[in-house]
């Protein structure tokens, strides 16, 4: 009879428990995947904004445009490599609930700042020649159909185009792709000149400005020489690196995120508490067993490693059953939530955690049942039982 | 039938006193339910006060237009002769004076630094002229005094002095070059305008470059709900390429994001509620199997069956019950009350307070029930059905 056989056997004894245990295990770890993955989504535009580019944006509000004299102003102070402008389109195709992220920029200058942008040289060629032209994300491509040489009209629920109404037509003149897969490329450009003067107002301004220094120890300074220099203007700058920026408007979702894992955190802490306390019990009840095996000569170490094994088979089947399905569930979710969040996926990181506290599970609530079955004399366990 | 009710009482009886001996497990279900019940009215407390933080905004007897196509008020843009058009269309209420109740407002985004979390944050600040302020009939000044007109003064929400540092009166506060006073405190009965600051709109519109437009024009119904009337002279006059609509069902348009976290709450507590499930089920066998012989001694004595059954379901109901009204406390304690902050429609911070009201306890106790009900019943079951004879043996 080896370990594992009777491993086997202690832990289907009652089927029913182990099923229910398993199961409490199994829904703890499945919100655990869910909401964790669904708040590293929410972060993932922090993680992934290049540390050399700064943001210069209106300093009441990024809302709140800049002249564009403030372009040229800032690509010649000392340190900056690159600098583009870009204004918020905010575009849709069709019903206003089709939003499709829309930019107007400087083209050559776009490029060159964002290298995430990859682009074959002759779709660029053409983009650059056409006033009308769009340039398409892979991803907001594929999901809606289009393809180049396409006319598309797009409105926005912000400008008015000088025909009236508030569409512009455009024709894609290129499909981009991100440098790795986790860019997000569910996004599309146009060019700033023919946005800027086909629109009733608003001329002349910008959104705001993405530049590249010439060396990140130089961001500082260049942050300070940009905001020093309009101070007390009509429009005064805030300049920030993308990150810190990206930062600042995820926390505005503000402390509603931080209740919601709080809750969560605390259930999934609570039902493997709860857990644990039964498969603690389950040990606790089988004294007399532990201590027949002992009078029969399985010495006090193997019958430690026997009981904390089962804990830990227990918490790792159900934990990995919630993790499993956790992860089938994202990836069905992945598609329809991909506007809102394009970065939904069951990272490394998670699955590590979620093996980490699997495996203190198992621990926690063998190590002491497991403890007390080494150190069980067997002549008290008879005569208690 | 008396004696019936009489054993189900002993039996009752006789399981709860015996529940020390069983502490730690039923400690765990009473644990397990007050977790999914607190859950379920962290989510649904939140997303009521969510609710009628945007609800309260709203009136059906005021008017609110937009720019056509504009989802939000930070994307629209009317000019002063659209106001002035509609100022003068039919279906609008006059004052004494036969003054039109029309209020043109402006609505920039400035940032305050949040208290709990010392970042900067998106604040509204609106500007407003004397008929704005008589339209929204709740607002009261609880503390200072009103703006002067043509003044960098303002007066701010008593929302956003609750989650934002340096609005206290008095206090200067700075936004791009511009220093404000801050010279009073108002409350409008707890809805989202108290998220905001308010100015003099002409001072706004200079300080902000706007020259004489505005962002959305507010407007008194003659008859409260029926917009027919305005939207008859926006359709015949191609100047006005506005959208009406009553300001109620803009806020309820504007409120149904936070109605997904509702969802979303009700269903992690679902889930939860079938892992808590599964924890009790494991306590209740477990402590049916403790008593196998307690309850086959009973019925060897001429118990019936029936009071078996109940006597371990009344014991699961306990249980859970107790667990179901401990969430609920803690959720009350935790949560009622409890100031939040977000991003709304139109990039800026809404300010609302998590409210637990009556109802929500009764969907806590529902939940609280079902649990207890379910994690009893099967053990009950298995209580009544063992043969005597099967008892006996197993308990020994």
């Amino acid at each position: 009879m080896n370990n594992l056989y009777l491993i086997y056997k202690n832990m289907t004894r009652k089927p029913l428990r182990l099923f229910l245990t398993c199961f409490a295990i199994f829904i703890a770890f499945l919100i655990f995947t869910a909401v964790t993955t669904l708040k590293s989504a929410l972060n993932s535009g922090i993680d992934l904004a290049a540390d050399d580019r700064l943001v210069v944006v209106n300093r009441i509000n990024f809302t709140k445009s800049l002249p564009i004299a403030y372009h040229r102003k800032v690509a010649a102070i000392e340190g900056v490599k690159d600098v583009t402008h870009v204004n918020w389109f905010g575009g849709y195709y069709q019903d206003a609930k089709n939003q499709i992220v829309t930019m107007a920029v400087d083209p050559e200058s776009y490029l060159r700042v964002y290298e995430e942008v990859v682009l074959e040289p002759e779709q660029k060629a053409s983009w650059l020649q056409a006033r009308q032209g769009i340039l398409l994300g892979r991803k907001l491509a594929e999901a809606q159909g289009w393809k180049i040489g396409d006319k598309i009209p797009l409105s926005s629920n912000i400008f008015s185009n000088k025909d009236g109404g508030h569409s512009w037509d455009f024709v894609v003149s290129g499909i981009f792709d991100g440098i790795d897969e986790h860019y997000d490329t569910r996004y599309a450009l146009i060019h700033y000149k023919y946005f800027i003067e086909t629109q009733t107002f608003g001329g002349d301004w910008i959104g705001w400005m993405t530049l590249v220094t010439e060396d990140p120890s130089l961001n500082q300074q260049v942050a300070d020489a940009i905001d020093n220099s309009f101070a007390n203007s009509q429009n005064e700058t805030d300049t920030s690196t993308e990150k810190a920026f990206n930062k600042a408007f995820i926390e505005q979702i503000g402390n509603i995120g931080l209740i919601i894992f709080g809750v969560v955190f605390m259930a999934f802490f609570t039902i493997l508490v709860v857990v644990g306390n039964t498969m603690a019990l389950a040990v606790r009840e089988r004294t007399g067993e532990i201590a027949v095996l002992k009078t029969l000569g399985f010495s006090a170490k193997r019958v430690f490693a026997m009981v904390l094994t089962e804990s830990m088979l227990i918490a790792l089947i159900g934990g990995f059953l919630g993790l499993a399905v956790g992860w089938v569930i994202i990836e069905g979710a992945k598609s329809s939530m991909a506007q809102f969040l394009p970065n939904l996926a069951v990272g490394g990181d998670i699955v590590g955690q979620a093996l980490l506290y699997m495996i203190l599970l198992g621990l926690v609530t063998g190590l002491i049942p497991a403890y007390n079955a080494l150190r069980l004399n067997i002549i008290t366990a008879f005569n208690r039982s | 039938m008396t004696s019936l009710l009489a054993q189900i009482i002993t039996v009752t009886m006789m399981n709860i006193r015996s529940l020390p001996q069983r502490l730690w497990m039923s400690l765990a279900m009473v644990l397990a339910s007050a977790v999914v019940v607190a859950i379920l009215l962290a989510f649904l407390a939140m997303a009521e006060g969510f609710e009628s933080t945007m609800n309260g905004a709203g009136s059906d007897r005021v008017a609110v237009l937009m720019r056509e196509g504009s989802a939000a008020e930070l994307n629209s843009v009317v000019s002063r002769e659209q106001v002035n058009l509609i100022a003068e269309s039919p279906g609008i209420a006059r004052d004494g004076n036969n003054t039109p109740l029309v209020s043109p407002e402006l609505y920039v985004v400035v940032d305050g630094l949040k208290k709990s979390s010392a970042t900067e944050a998106n604040i509204p600040l609106r500007g407003i002229n004397a008929e704005g302020m008589a339209m929204r009939e709740n607002m009261q000044l609880i503390e200072g005094r009103m703006f002067t007109p043509g003044t960098n003064e303002l007066i701010v929400g008593a929302g956003v002095l609750r989650e934002f540092d340096g609005f206290a009166i008095g206090e200067e506060v700075r936004f791009g070059k511009n220093v404000w006073t801050v010279v009073g405190v108002f409350s409008t009965g707890g809805n989202v305008f108290e998220s905001e600051l308010w100015a003099d709109v002409t001072v706004i519109q200079s300080h902000y470059d706007r020259g004489s437009s505005y962002q959305i024009i507010r407007a008194q119904l003659a008859t409260p709900g029926d917009i027919s009337d305005l939207e008859k002279t926006i359709e015949q006059e191609p100047r006005l390429n506005l959208e009406v609509q009553t300001e109620s069902a803009y806020f309820a348009g504007q409120g149904k994001q936070l109605q997904y976290m509702a969802i979303f709450g009700r269903v992690i507590s679902a889930i939860m509620a079938l892992g808590a499930l599964a924890g009790a089920l494991n306590t209740m066998y477990t402590s049916v199997a403790d008593r196998a012989r307690e309850i086959a001694t009973l019925r060897t004595l001429g118990f019936s069956n029936f009071s078996a059954f109940c006597g371990t379901l009344i014991e699961a109901l306990v249980l859970a019950a107790t667990g179901g009204l401990l969430g609920s406390v803690a959720a009350f304690l935790f949560f009622d009350g409890l100031s939040a902050s977000t991003l709304g429609g139109s990039f800026t911070q809404v300010v609302f307070s998590f409210e637990m009201s009556p109802d929500l306890f009764a969907q806590g106790a529902k939940l609280a029930l079902l649990i207890g009900f379910v994690s009893g019943f099967f053990p009950a079951w298995r209580a009544a059905r063992l043969p005597v004879i099967v008892a006996f043996r197993a308990a020994t």
